[in-house]
């Protein structure tokens, strides 16, 4: 691991911030979950950050990010939905980005350009080489960043989604973060030395990078994004990480080797790691760390009492939004 | 002023005048550049409107499906082609689970202004993975607008008005009645979707049918000493049950023909919307008929075994006087 800082100092400031923002809002889903306040299931990013974030920091705010895997909360958070409308959404309330009909795995702000989850892993794909084909059909340089996980790219239609981004040459970069298991199936069981290999046999430039290295993901999907942005076409990431966290709350993590995984927590954590880099680097001090984590403390409260004081649904919203109406060529 | 044309070239025609009217449609597909569709749909399409704009596709329903929901909420309005309908089912979670899930998921916040269209239904030979209708499938998925179309002055103002809808829009055209001819006007026109037709109207009998299944009530209707009035839904989902119910009203007798299968087909919903809501103007119990409850056999013989026929169709009006 580099010790170095390798990006400009408001930049490493941002990056921690962002992963900061993403830890203790996380860390506060779980306990209102625990205490019944967040209705179906809860996937947290816990060693994820570090990807999310340097993947988020590397993108305008005209790309598209079409959120896959099975960790989105994080995604969110860096793709900038506001904390208010993502608890909101938890807890399923009309304050919610999707006023309470889409929850955890469902997150969309078409206005900040962040395409809601498959929640089926792996079908994001194709809409994401969509979203790159309208984007280049209408003459901008908008990319669209797409993530999945390493279990779902077991999924047929995670290779088709290669196939027709580089068939068409179609700004779109993928980032497989592997953090080694879909649910309890070890991605060390997959042929590939690094999933990113799966992009080789479309000829697409792959890397392989530390996904837990908040500064290697944002160099590597800023490479990337460049190429894509000046016609060089899709790229294929695998950002490795570990999974400091169980698949979903609950899940008692029977498979995994706890000594393996104590030393992963030590070792892999990249909020952890970085915040050592940058107190060494002296770009940050213990004071500005604690003086940030109350800041973000305080917001991440602020978003709990906007989701409990947002109104649930009224039952009738049920159904709407089903169609748009009137349908084509009615009450002319 | 009206001229014949055939169903195939009604749909082209469709196809032809939104891709000018429209920068924002894009026409992709398996083969929709020079070779010009499998039923000659796209032909001379490629060459009029360039390659930016009808795009040929890898052979994946998958990618096509899918792509066709991310160019749709990115700002497109795409259509996208599958060469025959029963590959809805290999593009699975995208038909299924995907495009008629994303904007009610996203609480109305994304429009999926997309259409695919595929050629269903029974007739050629094309055996059993080529020729089921899927317009039941499709219904049964809330969000999907599900059109299908009998005659070529159907394919082109349904069409048309498909590829204009914010919705998703399966417009499902039937590959039998592919060189049927029919008037079609000659100025521009667009039919409403959401509303059937009353396309013959009778005193007796109500006869609900589509796509081949209306031409076949047509000539069962000759069969029988009864007079037969024929409503068209065009659109499945969502239907338009009323005006279902008032012809039923009117004449106190329904029969419903469809070429979806009859065990949980689109058949027992129509009859079932009438039933509740019109039970008492009712003068003999609905009758419904379908595809028997078999995959489509490839000899014709066998294929036209358990398609309904224009003889079971005037069996089943018979049965109810």
């Amino acid at each position: 691991m580099t010790r170095d800082i390798t990006v400009d100092d408001a930049t490493a400031k941002r990056l921690f911030e962002e992963m900061l923002r993403i830890d203790v809002f996380e860390e506060e889903t779980k306990a209102r979950f625990g205490e019944g306040e967040i209705p179906g299931f809860v996937h947290l990013s816990g060693g994820h950050e570090g990807s999310h974030v340097g993947m988020g920091a590397a993108m305008r705010e005209d790309d598209w990010l079409a959120v896959g895997g099975a960790r989105l909360i994080g995604q969110y958070i860096a793709k900038g939905v506001p904390l208010t409308e993502i608890m909101a959404e938890l807890y399923g309330r009309v304050g919610g980005s999707n006023k309470g009909y889409g929850g955890q795995m469902h997150v969309a702000d078409v206005d900040r350009k962040l395409y809601g989850h498959a929640a089926t892993i792996g079908s994001g794909q194709n809409p994401a080489v969509g979203l790159a084909l309208a984007e280049e059909m209408q003459g901008t340089d908008n990319v669209a960043v797409t993530t999945i996980g390493d279990g779902g790219t077991s999924r047929g239609s995670f290779h088709t989604a290669l196939v027709f981004a580089s068939y068409w040459d179609l700004p779109v970069v993928f980032v497989i973060e592997n953090n080694e298991w879909a649910i309890s199936t070890p991605s060390t069981s997959l042929s590939p030395d690094h999933l990113s290999d799966y992009g080789k046999p479309h000829k697409l430039p792959t890397e392989s990078v530390d996904g837990s290295d908040v500064e290697a993901v944002y160099h590597a999907v800023s490479e990337a994004i460049d190429r894509a942005r000046d016609g060089g076409g899709p790229t294929v990431i695998e950002s490795r990480v570990a999974r400091l966290v169980p698949h979903f709350e609950g899940d008692k993590q029977t498979y995994r080797d706890s000594e393996e995984y104590e030393r992963l927590k030590a070792e892999k954590d990249p909020i952890a790691n970085y915040r050592e880099r940058l107190l060494d680097a002296g770009v940050l001090t213990e004071a500005d760390v604690e003086e940030l984590t109350a800041e973000i403390l305080a917001e991440v409260e602020e978003a709990v009492e906007f989701a409990r004081e947002s109104p649930e649904p009224n039952p009738e919203a049920a159904y709407e939004n089903v169609y748009q109406l009137p349908l084509y060529g009615q009450g002319e | 002023m009206t001229r014949e044309i055939t169903y195939v070239e009604a749909i082209a025609e469709a196809l032809d005048e939104e891709l000018a009217r429209d920068d924002d449609v894009v026409l992709f597909g398996e083969d929709v550049e020079e070779f010009g569709g499998n039923f000659g749909e796209t032909e001379g399409l490629y060459e009029k409107h360039g390659r930016d704009r009808v795009r040929n596709t890898p052979l994946s329903e998958i990618g096509i499906a899918g792509m066709a929901l991310g160019a749709a909420v990115g700002g497109m309005r795409p259509v996208a082609e599958l060469q025959f309908a029963d590959f809805a089912a290999t593009a699975g979670d995208e038909v299924f689970n995907q495009i008629p899930k994303q904007p009610y998921v996203s609480g109305g916040r994304l429009t999926a202004p997309l259409t695919i269209f595929a050629p269903s239904g029974a007739g050629i030979g094309a055996g059993a993975q080529h020729s089921q209708s899927v317009h039941s499938w499709l219904g049964n998925v809330p969000g999907w607008v599900v059109v299908t179309a009998t005659t070529p002055y159907d394919a082109k103002g349904l069409f048309k008005s498909a590829i204009r809808d914010d919705n998703p829009v399966f417009f499902l055209p039937h590959k039998f009645l592919s060189e049927q001819r029919g008037e079609v006007p000659e100025e521009e026109y667009t039919l409403p979707l959401g509303e059937a037709a009353v396309e013959v109207e009778g005193e007796d009998v109500t006869v609900v049918a589509t796509q081949l299944m209306f031409h076949r009530a047509k000539e069962a209707a000759e069969q029988v000493d009864a007079d037969v009035e024929i409503v068209n839904p065009r659109t499945f989902a969502p239907l338009d049950t009323e005006t279902i119910a008032a012809s039923v009203r009117k004449t106190g007798r329904l029969v419903v023909v469809d070429e979806t299968v009859e065990r949980y087909g689109t058949q027992g919903h129509i009859a079932n919307e009438v039933v509740e809501s019109d039970f008492f103007s009712l003068d003999a119990p609905p009758k419904t008929i379908g595809v028997k409850d078999t995959p489509i056999p490839l000899s014709p013989v066998l294929e036209q075994e358990v398609l309904p026929s224009a003889d079971r169709i005037a069996a089943g009006i018979e049965s109810l006087f």
